[in-house]
């Protein structure tokens, strides 16, 4: 028979007092996935007071990401400033009788209609065809990155890597007279006693350049002159292959530079404060009302 | 024996050179074209008979006329003119277009009685014609093709630009001997400061160090678009592309001081107004072509009421003037080619993409190139380019090193001078150009490495 409040006989369970068990509530405090924490759904707020002020602030997956919008902006910014016809414009040329079909005449052979069209099957192609200079620059990269080498060229050293959109002067690790960016010449050691503009004018004095005396003393230069390429080197350097059209784009600057200047959209003084709601610069309350009357973006929102 | 080419005239043996050379600049803005011949100019070709034509098919609404190449200085009103270039980013892309004007300009029968005397058969003339660096094979194919087979030129030599420039008279001031036509200086750091995009060309005996060239994106069709994006704040001149370069032309310079000048051009804001400093601060009257033929600057005037000007009142003559105000606008636009950053290009200004050019050489020829840099090419027009440039290397670069920057005197004209250089000499010019009876027997795989300097096959 049982004597206490349980009637049924149960092993003794005793409640140990933690923090969750004093004064329960109903309810817990359960851990869940966030959009704080849940990057790949998140994309960070647009709004800066928030993004300082959230907890931890935003992480570098959110920074990326807004970034990357700011980065599409510019770049369709900087294609339209490059653009080459101004708006999308349309001029026939051939299609007019007097001024071109006079060009006829003078070249010498075919008929009238044969000669605007191009005189071999090649030139008609060429003619006819719209390629722009974006479809010539891909169909190379491609190229290069199917064979591995440019167009008439002899084989290239390694196998065919990916054709990098990467600047010469950014990569890592290139064998070979690659660029470094450091923009000092940090390398040009102290012009010693002989004076500069002389020895400017005796470097490629003669054919059997009489630089083999200079060659040995590469390492302890302090007193000398950088050392020559022989002429087997500048030969070398003469015939190398020509770079592709982006590896020759000039690098971004060294990391060192100040960071890109702002001006006021409206007046194109120094910009100084920041529209919270479309991010555009501005110099002064004057250049801000103009910008809030008539160009800020979110006019309407 | 047979020869391949059927169409030219057979008083021509397959190797010899025609006696006329045609020195063809082909650029992005303007075509500079003129001719030379080694047999009977003793002294290289003056600069006089280079002929600068616009590279572009011009579309007048006005007119509803449409000007090809050399017509457009024929027009009378160059507002709302709709331009279409054939060369994109320095490269012949467009070959219809360029057909066009070429024809216009050299072959056709009123490029002969034109004034300018450019007429000539294209199969008794050599040609020169220069390109951009970097190219793409298959642009470098399209031209080599275009010139032999459609256009029938006896002989052709396709090269850089920047090549052309070691042939030149050298601009630099100690140079106390003068080198005989033909022969290339020795080293050389081209400048060419184009249309397009800036390139920096490093040149040995007139030869490219292929590994060293870089290219800044940003020419005058950046500046002259952005220009316009700036004048639009207040004007819309989004399609007066003429209008824009010509202002660009005439009041924009490169600042020594940006930050000063910058303070200059201020209005003030709300409670500290100032005085726009009216020393770089402009008023410019646009043309209208009906009355005012071409635009024109003055001071600024702060009093004036723009709206009666523009209504002709209170103006002279009573015409109708229609005035832009140009502060800042005047420096901020060159500065762009030193600092790119300003509009979000993620490249370095020029000082540091000439830098980079140089680091990219083997150590014991920097300074020589850093000693021979000249600047080429439209753009450098713009005063106060070379004392910036010069100025930026100078504190870029170690306190010993030497550097003598100088600016051709006819930068736009030199890459056409250098080459009328090279043509006069015969023995150089036999060297390098390629006949269309090797073309025929040797393809054109051979050609391009032949162009590219790789003397053996």
């Amino acid at each position: 028979m049982a004597t206490g409040p349980l009637r049924f006989r149960t092993p003794h369970i005793e409640e140990l007092p933690t923090a969750q068990s004093r004064q329960s509530a109903g309810f817990a405090w359960v851990a869940v996935s966030t959009a704080q924490d849940d990057p790949a759904k998140n994309w960070g707020t647009t709004n800066r007071k928030r993004a300082r002020a959230s907890l931890g602030g935003q992480t570098e997956q959110q920074k990326e990401a807004l970034s990357a919008r700011a980065q599409r902006e510019t770049e369709r910014r900087i294609k339209e400033l490059n653009n080459d016809n101004s708006r999308d414009v349309v001029i026939e040329v051939a299609k007019k009788p007097g001024q071109s079909a006079g060009g006829g005449g003078g070249g010498g052979g075919g008929g009238g209609g044969a000669f605007k069209a191009g005189k071999t099957a090649g030139t008609k192609k060429i003619l006819a065809s719209g390629k722009t200079f974006a479809h010539f620059l891909d169909d190379e990269e491609a190229e290069i990155a199917r064979t591995g080498r440019r167009e008439g060229e002899v084989e290239a050293p390694g196998a065919a890597q990916r054709a990098s959109k990467t600047p010469l002067a950014r990569r890592k690790a290139r064998e070979g007279s690659s660029a470094s960016d450091s923009p000092a010449p940090s390398a040009v050691v102290a012009m010693g006693p002989p004076p500069v503009p002389r020895a400017a004018s005796t470097y490629f004095a003669a054919e059997p350049m009489p630089v083999d005396d200079l060659d040995d003393d590469e390492e302890d230069s302090e007193d000398q002159l950088p050392c020559l390429p022989t002429s087997a080197e500048m030969e070398a350097l003469l015939n190398a292959p020509p770079l592709t059209y982006n590896q020759a784009r000039a690098a971004p600057p060294p990391a060192s530079m100040p960071p890109p200047r702002r001006f006021c959209e409206t007046c194109g003084y120094w910009g100084r404060a920041r529209c919270m709601k479309c991010g555009a610069m501005t110099c002064s309350v004057v250049c801000k009302d103009e910008h809030d009357q008539s160009k800020c973006l979110k006019m309407y929102a | 024996m047979a020869r391949q080419k059927s169409l030219t005239t057979p008083t021509l043996s397959p190797n010899d050179l025609a006696p006329r050379t045609l020195i063809l600049d082909n650029g992005a803005h303007t075509l500079k074209a003129g001719f030379s011949s080694p047999l009977t100019d003793p002294a290289p070709a003056t600069p006089s008979a280079c002929h600068i034509i616009p590279n572009c098919i011009a579309r007048s609404t006005r007119d509803r006329r449409t000007y090809i190449g050399p017509e457009l200085t024929t027009c009378a009103d160059y507002g709302d003119l709709a331009y279409r270039r054939p060369v994109e980013k320095g490269y012949i892309v467009n070959w219809e277009g360029e057909k066009a004007i070429w024809e216009r300009s050299f072959f056709s029968k009123d490029a002969h009685i034109d004034g300018a005397g450019l007429g000539c058969d294209p199969a008794e003339t050599n040609l020169i014609l220069t390109e951009a660096p970097n190219a793409p094979a298959s642009l470098q194919r399209n031209a080599d093709e275009m010139v032999f087979e459609e256009f029938g030129f006896g002989a052709y030599y396709r090269t850089l630009g920047s090549s052309l420039n070691a042939y030149a008279p050298s601009p630099f001031p100690s140079t106390t001997t003068t080198v005989p036509a033909g022969v290339p200086l020795e080293c050389l750091l081209v400048i060419d400061a184009g249309y397009s995009h800036t390139t920096i060309t490093p040149l040995h005996h007139g030869r490219p160090l292929q590994t060293a060239i870089r290219r800044l994106e940003i020419g005058g069709k950046t500046l002259t678009n952005r220009l316009k994006e700036l004048i639009s704040r207040t004007f819309d001149v989004h399609r007066e592309d003429h209008i824009v370069e010509e202002i660009k032309e005439d009041v924009c310079y490169v600042s020594r001081t940006f930050p000063q000048d910058l303070e200059k051009t201020w209005k003030g804001g709300r409670y500290d107004g100032r005085e726009l400093d009216t020393g770089v601060v402009v008023d410019y009257v646009l043309p209208d072509y009906e009355h005012i033929k071409r635009g024109f600057y003055r001071p600024h005037d702060a009093h004036v009421n723009l709206r009666n000007r523009a209504l002709g009142i209170g103006t002279e003559t009573g015409r109708r003037e229609h005035v832009v105000t140009l502060g800042n606008e005047r420096f901020t636009v060159p500065e762009l080619v030193f600092t790119p950053s300003d509009i979000g290009m993620q490249q370095a200004g020029l000082c540091h993409t000439v830098l980079q050019s140089v680091n990219a050489l083997p150590e014991g020829l920097r300074q020589a190139y850093l000693a021979n840099i000249l600047v080429v090419g439209g753009t450098s027009l713009l005063p106060g380019f070379v004392e910036r440039l010069e100025a930026e290397l100078r504190s870029a670069v170690d306190e010993d090193t030497v550097i003598r920057v100088a600016r051709a005197e006819d930068p736009v004209g030199n890459v056409w001078s250098g080459g009328a250089r090279l043509a006069a000499d015969e023995a150089a010019v036999r060297g390098v150009m390629v006949t269309r009876q090797e073309w025929a027997e040797n393809g054109e795989g051979w050609v391009r490495r032949r162009f590219a300097g790789k003397k053996g096959r």
